[in-house]
């Protein structure tokens, strides 16, 4: 059967608690926007597909499910992500302080080429506000990476920002496979409950150990 | 620490070894409100995996542990309870012993990549091919970078070093509950390639699938039949057949023995089918033949996995779990104590908090020693070696299994897996070697018999380096694989040296086998540490037993729906739906499995 896409791509969302990573990823997978969702409970990721220049690409969006709270993340849940949102709350000078120990995180634990963004988010509230665009500006200019303020809430940028993201990963991914006249080395398997079917009838050709 | 946590749970779980997170998961998946604390920073406890830096750091932190004494916390406790400090951690690992065998950068010699060819050429002892095959390298090569301390520090991160490294039986209870709970996706593994013997003074593949038997040429077909039959009495019929009767109170040896085994089948059937000793008992010995058969067939070419990432990966994964399920995390959050009022466990203290809970479930290392029956005094011996090839250069990287038994008296069977860089155990060009066996007298000890056998573990020196050619890739060319054919593999054998010990580190480990008193509180749920076994099904089961005495009437970690059969709506759905809740969802599903199963067929491709 054919392939539905043509890329996968794994990205994360780091970032403090209650900077909005949630509502950005129900924002971009459902639009929707839900006040109420407190922590992140029973989400692992969601997944969207887009289109980029005529290739079909697959989002998977993992969620941090609350381990950020106590800046308890897994180094698991960096395995093998390509692109990575690192979101603070613009009405939240802390959250935006601690983007340079998520960064740390990051470069501690994920790959050493993955892609990241700063996201300001919640700027539709203008009158809280503490941390002004330029701030978040700078602080992307100094790390050399890209930034956006979005609102999950007011749906602003959201769609540009991960939009941008996947541009930049698949633009890295098709460079590296211009490059490597091999094929890039796999990585390891899943194990899948519907296991394929190399299982023989009887155990007697499973068991040819001589 | 800055933030308060939540002052009432279910269940509190301390440590975030293997059992400990498996019953973390458990609770949070039926709905309980957990508490997940460990004192380190890290997850895993003595499971843990650590990049090259961090495990230095543990060794250090260890060190200072030691030395730094008990303190008691004093705890005002209400009328009628009783406070019980929790024990050290880290007082049971010991004699831990760490060497490098290489130099500084400043001390070594400045080398062109002109100098290294010359020297190569000229070192008998690593010439690894024929001539032609030499000048393909030298064509390619860049200057050589030899190995320093400095470099090994410098790409610490690509080190993925284990404490307890285990192999997953491809049907033992670990891989089935991952399966069945839908956990294995947060997890990537590898097929060990190879199961090692070592046979007539050397080493050897065991063949285990068809076509390693069809190449097989040191079986003989009536060899090849006495096997067969040997295994369908293991097989079909299991250690309770009539089979076994007379060799109830015998060994496997014993009843191998009456079997008109040839020799050579004889050492596959007990090194490396059954990885058993002249001790193990014919009932063990049929049984784990049972499970290695089981398991072949299942995933690549061997009965075997292995966790991409090092085992430490695997807690994790049920954390993952248990916090997406709602469970609390806090790391670096150490157990002072527990409050206990008559045959309950109340709460613990941490910090300045007092936490009420139902369930109290605890890590070895943390248990008060108040309410411990037996320490237990079985231990394990541990050795780590980072090395510059493969024990058994091969044409592709291998994941190496290797069951070695004692050569006399006084030992104990030693363990060996090495990894390669594939499994990002290690950067390219080089190789990690663990072993495991149960302890005698010290790690170093206890091992050093497997260690000589193996590997080259002197201290090189500086000058003229051993081994310029870059022969941790182990390529052989083409045209020389099709001259040497069969015995190519023996040559190979005959010629490599041994893989020189970059740096090894040895220590000795708790085993998991103690015990809690009976007058322990009836709510304190004890997790043992890393065992002897190769898998983990120890502490499956374990995790299985403390949950149903905690919750005797739920699931043990149903499944877990994936995220596409998720539908959130609004605020009615806290928790997650199972599929068939909203139309069309069961066809993103399928195209999902479809997409995964076509990446599997690339990789194995």
């Amino acid at each position: 059967m054919a392939k539905t896409y043509d890329y996968l791509f794994k990205l994360l969302l780091i970032g403090d608690s209650g900077v909005g990573k949630t509502s950005i990823l129900f924002r971009f997978s459902e639009d929707a926007y839900n006040s109420t969702f407190i922590s992140t409970i029973g989400i692992d990721f969601k997944i969207r597909n887009i289109e980029l220049d005529g290739k079909k690409i697959k989002l998977q969006i993992w969620d941090t499910a609350g381990q950020e709270r106590f800046r308890t993340i897994t180094t698991a849940y960096y395995r093998g992500a390509m692109g990575i949102m690192l979101v603070y709350d613009v009405t939240n000078e802390k959250s935006f302080e601690n983007l340079k120990n998520w960064i740390r995180n990051i470069e501690e634990n994920a790959s050493s080429d993955v892609e990241r963004m700063i996201l300001g988010n919640k700027c539709e509230l203008t009158e809280k506000r503490q941390v002004y665009k330029e701030r978040g500006e700078q602080l992307a200019v100094e790390y050399g990476i890209k930034f956006m303020e979005t609102s999950a809430k007011s749906s602003i940028n959201v769609e540009e920002a991960f939009y941008t993201l996947a541009r930049d990963i698949k633009a890295k991914m098709e460079k590296k496979l211009k490059e490597a006249s091999n094929p890039p080395k796999g990585g390891g398997h899943q194990l899948k409950s519907s296991e394929p079917q190399r299982k023989p009838p009887s155990w007697i050709t499973r068991c040819s150990i001589l | 620490m800055e933030d308060d946590l939540p002052t009432e749970y279910d269940v509190v779980v301390v440590g975030t070894g293997m059992t400990e997170s498996i019953v973390a998961a458990a609770a949070s998946r039926i709905g309980k409100k957990v508490l997940h604390l460990d004192s380190n920073e890290y997850y895993g406890g003595l499971w843990a995996t650590f990049n090259f830096d961090g495990l230095q750091k543990w060794i250090e932190d260890l060190k200072a542990a030691k030395s730094d004494g008990k303190k008691d916390t004093i705890i005002k406790v209400e009328a009628g309870e009783n406070f019980l400090n929790a024990s050290n951690q880290y007082s049971a690992v010991e004699n831990i012993e760490e060497t490098w065998f290489i130099s500084n950068d400043a001390d070594l010699p400045v080398l062109t990549s002109k100098d290294t060819q010359t020297d190569g050429s000229g070192d008998g002892a690593s010439a690894e091919g024929s001539e032609k095959s030499d000048e393909d390298k030298v064509e390619k090569k860049e200057p050589v970078k030899q190995w320093s301390i400095d470099r090994i520090k410098k790409e610490y991160r690509r080190f993925n070093i284990d404490l307890a490294p285990k192999l997953l039986f491809a049907r033992g209870e670990l891989v089935e509950l991952l399966i069945s709970s839908n956990i294995a996706r947060y997890a990537e593994f590898r097929a060990v390639s190879r199961v090692a013997t070592f046979m007539d003074g050397k080493l050897t593949q065991v063949p285990c699938s068809r076509a390693d038997v069809f190449a097989n040429k040191t079986v003989s077909v009536i060899e090849k039949r006495m096997l067969m039959q040997l295994l369908t009495s293991c097989m079909e019929q299991g250690a309770d057949s009539p089979e076994f009767d007379g060799f109830r109170d015998k060994t496997f040896l014993e009843y191998l023995n009456t079997k008109n085994l040839t020799p050579i089948v004889k050492h596959y059937v007990m090194q490396a089918i059954a990885m058993a000793t002249d001790k193990t008992s014919c009932r063990d010995g049929v049984n784990r033949t049972k499970h290695f058969l089981n398991s072949l067939g299942r995933y690549g070419n061997t009965p075997f996995l292995w966790p991409m990432y090092g085992s430490g990966e695997l807690p994790q994964c049920f954390c993952r779990l248990c916090a997406v399920f709602g469970g609390v995390y806090c790391l670096k959050r150490q157990l002072d104590g527990v409050i206990v009022c008559e045959d309950k466990c109340r709460a613990i203290i941490t910090g300045k908090q007092r936490l009420a809970l139902e369930h109290l479930v605890v890590g070895q290392g943390h248990v008060p020693p108040e309410i411990v029956a037996s320490v237990g005094e079985q231990q394990i011996s541990r050795g780590i070696f980072i090395t510059d090839r493969s024990i058994m250069q091969g044409e592709k990287e291998n994941l190496t299994l290797l069951y070695y038994p004692p050569e006399k008296n006084g030992q104990e069977p030693v363990t060996v897996i090495e990894l390669g860089p594939s499994t990002n155990a290690c950067p390219q060009g080089l190789f990690m070697v663990h072993m495991t066996c149960k302890r005698i007298n010290t790690a170093k000890d206890d091992l050093e018999y497997v260690v000589k056998k193996f590997l080259r573990a002197e201290v090189l020196e500086p000058k003229g380096p051993r081994d310029s050619t870059d022969s941790h890739t182990q390529t052989v060319s083409p045209d020389k694989r099709h001259i040497q054919e069969g015995d190519a593999e023996t040559r190979d054998l005959i010629k490599n040296p041994k893989p020189q010990v970059l740096w090894s580190l040895y220590l000795n480990l708790p085993a998991s086998d103690i015990k809690l008193s009976n007058s322990a509180p009836s709510n304190i749920h004890l997790c043992s540490g890393p065992d002897l076994d190769l898998d983990f099904d120890f502490a499956v089961n374990q995790a299985k037993e403390v949950f149903a005495a905690m919750y005797p009437d739920e699931d043990f970690l149903p499944r877990a729906p994936d995220p596409e059969e998720i539908v959130l709506e609004g605020e009615e759905a806290p928790g997650p739906k199972f599929e068939g809740d909203k139309p069309g969802e069961g066809e993103d599903k399928q195209e999902g499995e479809e997409k995964q199963d076509s990446e599997k067929a690339e990789k194995e491709e």
